[in-house]
């Protein structure tokens, strides 16, 4: 918006509408600034609108009955405008999707994969988040370049190897060809997901507890040492209660991205079956492979799979921003 | 004095049988340096077990030929890197080589002749990812701006906007398949016409499938890049805006002049921590597409790993370089601020 530019031309063309308006917007505070308003107003219901939009296609397409579906004709005029609606109501996709594919039990395997991640990582996380918020001592800096370097590389790096350990070979020292053992046979087992998630989504979990408990003022950590507890009795009893949002932050970043783990949820699990401890991903795929026309089971299922993280991003949204700008930034 | 503090302790701690009482005394009588290394000891047991072990491991499978887990593997030195980057490992590839298939076959690469799978699945990498890293970058900073105004239902929007970050690839996958599905989606019907996708077999179609992928994840992580903006505009003084409004400047000039320059650090670790994760696209285009169709690095990795294990570690290897420079300079980024 070149003021100057647009002052000469309404100056010298007064007649046409939009020169006047353009005029009375610059020269007008109040009417500039309902302008602001409204191009924020068109903004925000923009990114509302494209962000919330498939969800809605998702429902369209679970309401609608198959036949319906196949004989595909989406663009019904609804105040002119073309806009796809669900055809029908049929609810009842919503029953069929748990007869066809045991949905609740992958549902299962990925709240427990979650979950177990998610302990793990807190407690170890808690630990380093202490050691590297609130000590001092020699390789502290270098050790957290480490520890950051590992959650830059792409899972597809650990794959061959941890596989390979994982089928109940050999764990071999690189290089050396020394055999340290044999790794007992861990695909389809839940350790064989919950390790890697573990140490890959450790450094997230990390640096948002060290940027937590670095802000525990040590007059209260003192206080309670010269009361007569250990350091660890320290971290627990005063310093992990009061990073209370943080550890929240932590656990809630780390749920979200073990439920929504693709790659290792996806390889390390040898069939999408529950028995092999198979999470959301491997129902969601069962539908797209075993029932290649049951659309409205395809999008049913996916709405149920995304209701427990619609339900924590609304429950906890002030600690999922707070975490991802913890972790991401590291200020 | 010391003896009566051990005593208290002792005292205090009672209820614990003997061995936790002198464990716990043998960690408070540690140095801070001592300390600090054995609480950091798991961490670094996980770590090199799942991260460290398996990278070095890769690196040196990438030597080797062989199937994976049988058979006598025997040392070809860097032979699989290079019939990656001649084309000689086209074969041992599945699939064929479709995406944009003549546009740099006969320009020469600075260092090396790129030929075949490894070209395309490279190309198709850094462009999804500068494509996608930029378009979230511009429209994350519209969000952002969105969300730093004061109004009401700002927490319904900001929810809004971060559910998609945070739902299941898989689901993020399936809903971008049923919306081009020949079957189902009605998507097609609109964009066929504008020559954006084809207009039938779209999902088999590597041009209209590396699109429908790009614009899956920027309607995905947009919010990502949003949230980590939000965090460098909600840093800034409001006290410049104050200053700027008396001095007569408009909102643009604002923008301008102060927004812009100082959420530009955040911006640029933003846009390079995005980079990174944007070079991982494997899930997504498993699940729209396949990875014959539009050939990721991590598809590649993928694909191999069962029938040519060398084969498979070389490209994890090179996966694994790239992201590594890339990391490099965040982290270099990172040490000159004082990290």
């Amino acid at each position: 918006m070149a003021t100057i530019d647009g002052s000469n031309d309404s100056t010298e063309s007064e007649g046409g509408p939009l020169a006047r308006w353009t005029k009375s917007v610059i020269e007008d505070q109040e009417k500039r600034d309902r302008l602001y308003r409204a191009l924020f107003i068109v903004a925000a219901g923009f990114f509302l609108v494209t962000t919330l939009f498939p969800f809605y296609w998702l429902l369209v397409l679970a309401l609608t009955p198959t036949s319906q579906i196949l004989t595909g004709d989406w663009s019904l005029p609804i105040i002119g405008v073309e806009f796809p609606h669900p055809q029908g109501f049929n609810v009842y996709a919503f029953v069929e999707m748990f007869e066809q594919v045991p949905f609740h039990l992958f549902m299962f395997n990925s709240f427990v994969l979650a979950i177990s991640t998610t302990v793990i990582v807190l407690a170890v996380a808690t630990l380093a988040g202490y050691v590297f918020g609130r000590l001092e001592f020699p390789g502290r800096g270098v050790l957290m370049l480490v520890v950051l370097m590992i959650s830059y590389f792409p899972p597809a790096a650990f794959l061959v190897p941890l596989f390979d350990a994982f089928l109940g070979n050999a764990v071999v020292i690189p290089f050396l060809g020394i055999e340290l053992f044999e790794s007992p046979r861990l695909v389809n087992t839940p350790a064989s997901m919950v390790l890697p998630f573990s140490a890959l989504f450790l450094p997230l979990a990390i640096f948002i507890l060290t940027t937590f408990y670095a802000q525990i003022p040590d007059g209260l950590e003192d206080a309670a040492r010269v009361e007569g507890t250990t350091r660890l009795g320290a971290l627990v009893r005063v310093i992990m209660p009061l990073s209370a949002p943080g550890l929240a932050t932590a656990a809630v970043l780390t749920f979200i991205t073990v439920y929504n783990e693709y790659f290792f949820s996806s390889i390390m699990a040898l069939e999408n079956s529950p028995e092999n401890w198979s999470p959301l991903l491997g129902g969601i795929l069962s539908y797209q492979t075993q029932y290649t026309t049951e659309f409205n089971l395809m999008a049913a299922a996916s709405i149920v799979g995304v209701l427990p993280i619609v339900i924590i991003v609304i429950v906890a949204q002030e600690r999922i921003v707070s975490g991802l700008t913890a972790g991401g930034l590291k200020e | 004095m010391s003896t009566e503090a051990e005593s208290v302790g002792r005292e205090h701690e009672s209820k614990w049988p003997g061995p936790v009482v002198s464990l716990s005394r043998w960690l408070e009588n540690l140095g801070e340096t001592a300390f600090a290394y054995l609480l950091l000891t798991p961490v670094f047991v996980l770590l090199g077990a799942i991260a460290f072990y398996p990278l070095l491991r890769t690196l040196e499978l990438s030597l080797f030929t062989g199937v994976l887990g049988s058979g006598e593997p025997t040392f070809v030195g860097l032979q699989n890197y290079v019939d990656l980057f001649t084309g000689a490992a086209n074969p041992s590839l599945p699939g064929s080589v479709t995406f944009l298939p003549d546009v740099t076959t006969s320009g020469g690469f600075p260092f090396v002749h790129l030929e075949g799978w490894v070209r395309s699945t490279l190309i198709v990498t850094l462009l999804f990812t500068l494509v996608s890293v930029s378009f979230e970058t511009i429209i994350g900073f519209g969000q952002a701006l969105i969300l730093d105004k004061d109004f009401r239902g700002r927490r319904w929007v900001r929810a809004a906007i971060i559910i998609p970050w945070a739902i299941p690839l898989v689901i993020q996958g399936m809903i971008f398949y049923l919306m081009f599905h020949p079957s189902t989606g009605f998507l097609t019907s609109y964009l066929a016409p504008l020559g954006l996708v084809a207009e039938t077999n779209t999902l088999n179609d590597p041009a209209s499938t590396f699109l429908i992928i790009t614009v899956a994840d920027i309607w995905k992580t947009s919010a990502f890049m949003a949230l980590l903006i939000l965090a460098g505009l909600q840093s800034i003084d409001r006290n410049l805006y104050d200053v700027a409004k008396v001095a007569g400047a408009s909102p643009w000039q604002q923008f301008k002049l102060i927004t812009f320059p100082l959420v530009l650090p955040t911006l640029i670790i933003a846009v390079l921590f995005r980079t990174i994760n944007a070079m991982r696209i494997y899930g997504l285009i498993d699940t729209v597409s396949s990875c014959t169709t539009v050939p990721s690095l991590s598809c590649m990795v993928v694909e191999t790993f069962y029938s040519s294990r060398g084969l498979s570690s070389a490209i994890a290897f090179v996966t694994a370089g790239i992201v590594g420079m890339i990391a490099s300079v965040v982290i270099y980024q990172r040490y000159k601020e004082g990290f």
